[in-house]
């Protein structure tokens, strides 16, 4: 009999069962399966069974008989029925927006285990199911069909615990290195996928851009054996960037900004987690004062956004951000008249 | 997963859903079930061999096709999918971060009550599971009013403030929301300039919902805003240095330089823009053509310089 058809006959048989049904009488159901085989390779094949069912969410327990009951396999059924969730309109709109928004980018981590969940709590929801029109471009590099692909096992080998091989192309290097990670869990930060894990050509925790793995292998020994343990104070917003100054580069440093114009009115949204106050001695605008593990960064975005945006400190990031504008101005100039400085 | 995982998950539902909608359409429900019309009748074949021992007439599974229409005779046992698997849980809950903070005490509250359904023996993974993917995306407030008032077709006031302009209000029909490269924009028409427009929602404030009602166009897709144009008057030059992250970027559009470098053509339409995109490589972009944008560069850094 099909993999398939054995394992729903086992469903049926199970939600339908009023007492505990014995090995013995599993093997007599099942003459094709379970028959014919050696006693040792049945019981494996039902243990294969077994785990599958229970992946899928059948509650299946073996008891113990006494006087009144004999022993063998039950579901508790009561565990095994979805129940409604009593979910409000707007909650579940906020459910199918998010959920439907994330397939729809092809880039989401368990895209199949999200679309099973949007079903399921759309089955009492009747017809009128919202379909919000929200757009999500994940994943950041230009339509890359691996990507969906190694995100799906990615999120695979983070539930089950199994170390991937992965081929990475980081751009601060010409060539591919081969590396084996054990994957903590994935992070999106600005419409980009990040990996972050324990690697061990580094020995140490590392991120990895998902759309720049170029192949990945998850280990396939003993799938149900974890191969590792996240360690419990691990925290993946402790390792990702959420802006560019944020890069875990040099030793963390303050810079302080005085703020004009437009960037002073968006100050607190532009430096999140900035302290910000008004400027004094005269000064318009305010003054934010922010951690910095990334100072090129922070430079970078401080000149995009003009002279409205002036770095007061320390000393050696004024100096790095007016070689930045020398550079610039030089190049630019290089038609008309020579920078004077 | 394994294809047999695939499967049985898909037949678990299968089940129980024509059982809540009997003489569902073929095409309704492989569209439900999101598999192509021929996958589901081979599904629907395999489905009919499905019962119990001892495999007696009245201990299969009773689904039939009938004139293109699918019904099953009411099966006590598999009236009800199975419960949320905490993989599914785990991956849900994710997803709905992708709205936070937007979405405020509705997803609060959907996450709990998601968690109080699922069973005792998946709640302790569900929790690890869910804790392995961060999409908390920085998804802005206004995120909230706005899928409401593209759900309800309803117009929205709000004032905008175009870069390197004051603010001015807006009135505008909000056809669809889209994130790209981590930034939230509104695609929609906007009355005020008679056209469509597409708005980033961080610009935007004293956001309103109207009782004015409108119709959507069926085809109303944002065009992802990118910059690069094969045909564009700009040139711009990137040093070796950052080639590989603009060739990320623009893929085909960045043209590789024997120096290692790359050169990409972009609209020049916003001075502005340019100028600021150039300013933020710190030295590692050069704008080569044309002479008035070269200039604006330079003035650009100029100011920053202080002079």
């Amino acid at each position: 009999m099909d993999r398939t058809e054995r394992l729903l006959d086992l469903v049926a048989l199970l939600l339908d069962a009023r007492e505990p049904i014995s090995w013995a009488e599993l093997r007599e159901h099942f003459p094709a399966d379970y028959g014919g085989i050696s006693d040792d390779a049945a019981e494996r094949k039902f243990e294969r069974d077994k785990a599958e069912l229970l992946e899928l969410g059948l509650p299946l327990t073996y008891i113990q008989g006494d006087d009144d009951r004999k022993d063998g396999y039950i579901v508790d059924r009561s565990a095994y029925y979805l129940p409604e969730a009593d979910l409000t309109k707007e909650e579940l709109a906020v459910l199918y927006a998010a959920g439907s928004a994330a397939l729809a980018s092809g880039a989401f981590p368990g895209s199949d285990d999200l679309a099973h969940a949007l079903r399921k709590i759309g089955f009492f929801a009747g017809d009128a199911l919202p379909s919000p029109r929200v757009r999500m471009e994940l994943g950041a590099a230009q339509g890359d069909p691996e990507l969906s692909a190694r995100l799906e096992q990615l999120w695979e080998a983070c539930a089950a615990h199994k170390w991937v091989q992965i081929a990475y192309a980081s751009p601060k290097r010409p060539e591919v290195i081969e590396r084996k990670v054990d994957p903590y869990g994935l992070a999106l930060r600005r419409g980009v996928w990040t990996l972050v894990g324990y690697c061990h050509l580094r020995q140490g925790l590392r991120t990895f851009h998902v759309h720049r793995i170029r192949e990945l292998k998850v280990n396939t020994a003993r799938p149900r054996t974890p191969d590792f343990e996240v360690p419990a104070d691990f925290s993946l917003d402790a390792h990702v960037a959420y802006y560019p100054w944020q890069h875990r580069f040099h030793a963390p440093m303050e810079v302080t900004l005085l703020l004009k114009g437009d960037p002073a009115q968006r100050a607190a949204s532009l430096f999140p987690g900035a302290s910000v106050e008004p400027a004094t001695e005269g000064a318009q605008g305010v003054r934010a004062r922010l951690g910095v593990t990334y100072l090129d960064g922070l430079l970078r975005f401080c000149m995009a956004l003009g002279p409205d945006c002036r770095v007061e400190g320390p000393e050696a990031a004024v100096t790095r951000v007016r070689e930045m504008a020398t550079r610039i101005h030089e190049r630019h100039a290089s038609t008309e008249e020579k920078v004077s400085a | 997963m394994s294809t047999v995982h695939e499967r049985l998950r898909r037949l678990l539902f299968l089940v129980p859903y024509v059982s809540k909608h009997p003489g569902v359409t073929v095409d309704d429900l492989s569209k439900a079930l999101n598999v192509k019309r021929e996958d589901l009748l081979e599904e629907l074949d395999l489905l009919t061999c499905v019962g119990r021992p001892p495999f007696n007439p009245d201990d299969y599974v009773d689904i039939y096709v009938d004139n293109d229409r699918v019904y099953v005779d009411l099966d006590q046992r598999l009236s009800r999918p199975p419960r949320l698997t905490a993989g599914e849980a785990a991956a849900l809950a994710a997803a709905a971060e992708l709205l936070r903070p937007a979405a405020g005490d509705a997803l609060q509250s959907a996450l709990q009550k998601l968690e109080r359904i699922l069973p005792a023996t998946a709640r302790e993974r569900y929790r690890e599971m869910y804790r392995k993917i961060d999409a908390s995306s920085e998804a802005p407030q206004s995120l909230g009013p706005l899928t409401r008032a593209i759900l309800e077709r309803r117009e929205v006031t709000f004032d905008y403030a175009s870069p390197g302009r004051t603010s001015e209000p807006r009135r505008v029909r909000p056809y669809e929301l889209l994130s790209h490269r981590g930034q939230w924009y509104l695609q929609g028409f906007c009355h005020t300039r008679q056209d469509a427009r597409l708005f980033r929602l961080d610009r935007m404030e004293s956001l309103a919902l109207t009782d004015t009602s409108f119709q959507p166009p069926a085809d109303a897709r944002a065009a992802v805003p990118n910059p690069a144009r094969t045909d564009a008057g700009v040139r711009v030059r990137f040093s070796k240095l950052v080639a590989p992250y603009v060739t990320e970027r623009f893929g085909s559009d960045a043209r590789p330089l024997p120096d290692g470098g790359v050169e990409v053509r972009v609209a020049g339409d916003s001075e502005r823009w340019l100028t600021q995109w150039v300013l933020s490589f710190g030295g590692e972009a050069e704008v080569l053509e044309p002479a008035s944008a070269r200039a604006a560069v330079a003035r650009a850094a100029q100011a920053s310089l202080g002079f």
